[in-house]
Parts: structure tokens; sequence; C-alpha cells
């Protein structure tokens, strides 16, 4: 067994006040999130929110002919259910674990209640929203207009800021899914970056070797995005 | 509705009760959007937001060097600055006029401070957000799986509901710029549109003369962003 989760290893948790930290501990349920788990899928009420700590949520849109595009992710910096607390009742999104790993999540209820103290929660959580709101916009305008290589590069390094190590297992099929593209797209795209020696790929294993290669590479929706959760966020540890 | 209640008043402020009603009004002025007006530039601090009471403005996620792409657009049903609401200062986004008409705009300050005193305001802007991020999420796969011609009837459609009117001034290279494609091919859908009795489109001005069948031509996203509008502030009404 590895040594007891923490949930202290997501940040907005971490940056619960004590008073706040001490009503919710109790209500904190410890959840391992394996790789392909559904959260929720959209248009369902939610009755839990949902803390990654080891693990990373990937928002999905679905259509109707079931076409997927990923529009968020969500790691240690985040929550999963953004809606619940903001009034929308149901997600709009499918969210899908696409990192295995740990999480802890709290009734929807007591989120709720603690929301509408108007406390730091609420400060806190607004402002998780706004950042996600401009990940949803960059992502959506990276679709449009950036190579497969640079959004490959730009979900892997959105991954690894939120993994402990450069190491993410993830099937091609799934990084198709997530970008919306076809699996052919990926495998070409995976090997453009393995041959200029930015990652490994291997058997569903994906190793980054060179973080900065990758952030050369990328689109600039990477650092659009960085800088706004560093803006509206708790501080992050330095990688 | 959005179109049965005369325009007169932005809706979001329209359902508030009375006395927040009132209090927002009184800080508010009454202000032109101007065709065309770059109200925010991305990352500028924002002085004022606006409530369009007719008229509507384009969110565009911009990139140095390419072609933007409009990520939301915000009519007498929405609100330009719920960042602010969100407790932030400043947002990754421009906002360009793309429907003439005019706005309650509120100064940044008389803004956050009408907010604090209003909690019927933060609960309809926070629903707001839900909407608005629906909206991005709809765009971001909308843009990845669908021509031009269904994203490009979708986009008039969303237009013409903000417009409230039957005509309003286009230019291709403004739909080409929105829609994030080249402007070939926003020429070639028009055509497609007009050739099929759908729209009129002459000398800048677009006339929508088959609204059913433009629905039918247009992606499913249309519908689903109506309906997250509806879903999460259609029934609200202030008494």
């Amino acid at each position: 067994m590895a040594a007891s989760p923490d949930p202290r290893k997501n940040q907005l948790l971490a940056a619960l006040p004590a008073v706040e930290w001490a009503r919710w501990l109790p209500a904190l349920e410890a959840v391992s999130m394996p790789l392909g788990h559904v959260l929720y899928e959209s248009g369902m009420a939610m009755s839990h929110v949902y803390f990654p700590t080891t693990s990373i949520v990937s928002l999905l849109y679905v259509m109707e002919d079931g076409a997927s595009a990923e529009i968020a992710v969500v790691g240690n910096e985040g929550i999963v259910g953004v809606s619940l607390f903001m009034g929308g009742e149901s997600t709009p999104s499918r969210s899908v674990v696409q990192s295995a790993g740990q999480g802890f999540r709290l009734p929807g209820a007591l989120l709720k209640e603690e929301f509408n103290r108007s406390g730091p929660v609420l400060h806190l959580l607004l402002r998780y929203t706004q950042a996600l709101i401009t990940q949803m916009a960059q992502t959506a305008v990276c679709n449009r207009h950036h190579s497969l290589d640079q959004q490959l590069c730009r979900w892997l390094l959105l991954s690894l800021d939120r993994l402990e190590a450069p190491d993410l297992v993830m099937t091609q099929e799934l990084i198709a899914n997530m970008l919306g593209v076809r699996r052919e797209g990926v495998t070409e795209a995976a090997a453009n970056l393995q041959r200029a020696g930015l990652i490994r790929y291997r058997r569903g294993h994906i190793t980054v070797l060179d973080r900065s290669g990758l952030e050369q590479r990328t689109c600039e929706c990477y650092g659009v995005v960085k800088k706004e959760y560093e803006r509206l966020l708790p501080v992050r540890t330095a990688r | 509705m959005l179109c049965t209640v005369p325009a007169t008043l932005n809706r979001l402020i329209e359902q508030l009760p009375r006395r927040d009603r009132s209090a927002l009004l009184a800080a508010s002025q009454t202000v032109p959007l101007v065709l065309g007006a770059v109200l925010w530039q991305p990352d500028a601090a924002v002085r004022h937001v606006y409530f369009p009471d007719e008229g509507f403005i384009s969110l565009v996620t911009a990139i140095p060097g390419e072609p933007g792409l409009e990520v939301g657009m915000v009519g007498r049903e929405g609100m330009l600055g719920v960042h602010l609401a969100l407790g932030a200062r400043i947002a990754p986004l421009l906002a360009l006029v793309q429907g003439a008409g005019s706005a309650r705009r509120i100064g940044a300050g008389a803004f956050r401070r009408t907010l604090v005193s209003s909690q019927a305001l933060q609960a309809q802007l926070h629903r707001y957000a839900c909407v608005l991020m629906a909206q991005l999420a709809t765009g971001a796969a909308c843009t990845r799986f669908h021509q031009v011609g269904p994203r490009l009837a979708r986009w008039l459609l969303m237009s013409h509901d903000r417009a409230e009117a039957a005509q309003f001034r286009l230019t291709h290279e403004f739909m080409a710029y929105m829609l994030g494609v080249r402007r070939a091919g926003v020429t070639r859908a028009a055509g497609d549109l007009q050739r099929h009795g759908l729209i009129r489109y002459h000398r800048g001005e677009m006339s929508v003369l088959d609204r059913a069948g433009l629905e039918a031509a247009a992606c499913g996203c249309y519908a689903a962003d109506r309906t997250a509008y509806e879903r999460v502030l259609g029934r609200a009404r202030a008494p």
C-alpha cells in the first residue's frame, strides 16, 4: 500500500484557510481514479465535486454523433464540478480520468453551502472558474488554428504540469479522443516528437525527455493558459 | 424566448429583483455600441463592463500573427465582463462590437461595489458564467468537427437572435475572421445558403429570409447553446 493520500496535494484544498479546512476535512473522501473512469456524463446532475491530487481529469464535449473533443484538463490545481456551485446544476461536458491516480471528493451540497457563505472559498472557486474559462477559450482557438504537433505538445505540457513524474500512461486512442482527431494523426505527431528527441513513446507510456523542447515547439496557447492560472490561483510549486 | 420581449432592456438586468435592478441601472449609463468598435484589448485592465440592450459583441481569442477566432457572443441575453464578477481584473480576450446597438455601461469599480451588495446579481452572473462555459465547450468542439457551411449557419442564427432584426451588416472578411477560416470558404458557404433561399447577402447587408431553413442547415451546436441558456437562465423572471 502506498502512503495514505494527502488532500493538500490539491492546490485548492491546500489554499483553504484553517477554519474551512477543519470543516471540510471530515467530509473529504479519498477516491482512486483509474484511467478512463467517467466521473460524469454530460447532462448528469452532480452529487459530488472532485479534487484531483495525483490524477488528471479531462473535460470533453460530446457531440450528438458521439464525437468528442477535450475542452479543458483539471489536475491538482483544480476542481471538477464547477457548474454545481456556479448554479448550472448539470455539467455540459463528460469528465473522464485521463491519467490514473488519486483524488478527493466532497458532497456537492456541502460545497454549495461553503460557496454561499461568501467567504474565501467563494473567491477561490470563482477565480478558478475564470482560469478554466480561459483554458476553454484557448482550447477552442487552438483546435482551429494550430497543427496537431503543436496541440500534442500543449497537451503533454498541460499534463506534465499536473503530474509528479514526467511519465504518462496513455494510449494513442485516448489521446485521439481528447484531441478530437483520428488515431493515425496522433501516431504521426507522436513519432515526430520522438524523432526530435522530445519524448519516448512505448506501449502506452509516454516519457517526456526534453521539456523545454516541447515548450519551444508548442503554440502560445500553452503559455496563455499557464499565465492565467498563475495570475488567478494560489502559488504553484515551481517545477 | 429572446424574440417575444421588446428589445428595451438587457435580459440579465431585467430578470433581477426590482431593488437590485434599480441599483444596477443607477450605476450605469446608456452608451451606443458602434459597429466595429473594440471595447477591450486582450490583457488590458478592464475599465467598463457592458450589458447590451441591443446589438451584440464578439469575444475573440486573438493569436499574434494569425487570424483570431470568435469564442463567444454577447447580446441582450448576456454581459461583457463576467470575469470581473469572478474576481479577475483582466481577460485575454478581444471584445469587438459586431452588431450596432446600445448597452448599459458601468465602470469597473462601481460594478464591483454593486455586485458586493447584490446577492441576486452575483447568482445571476454565476449562472451566466455557466452559460458562457457551455458556449465555449460547444464552440471548441464545433470548430474541430464541423464544416464551414453549418458553422456559418449557426453563427448567423446566433447573430440574428442577438440583433433582433432580420437584417444586419457584415463583411466576408469579418465572417471569415469570426469563424477562423479563409475568406474564400465563407464566400462559398454564404453563396450556398443564398442559393437555397435561406439568406440574402447584398453589399454587406445580411438578411435572414428563412429562419427555419437556416436552423436546419446549422449544426446541432446552435440548438445545444440555446438549450443550455434556457436551462440555466431561461426560467427565472423577476416579479
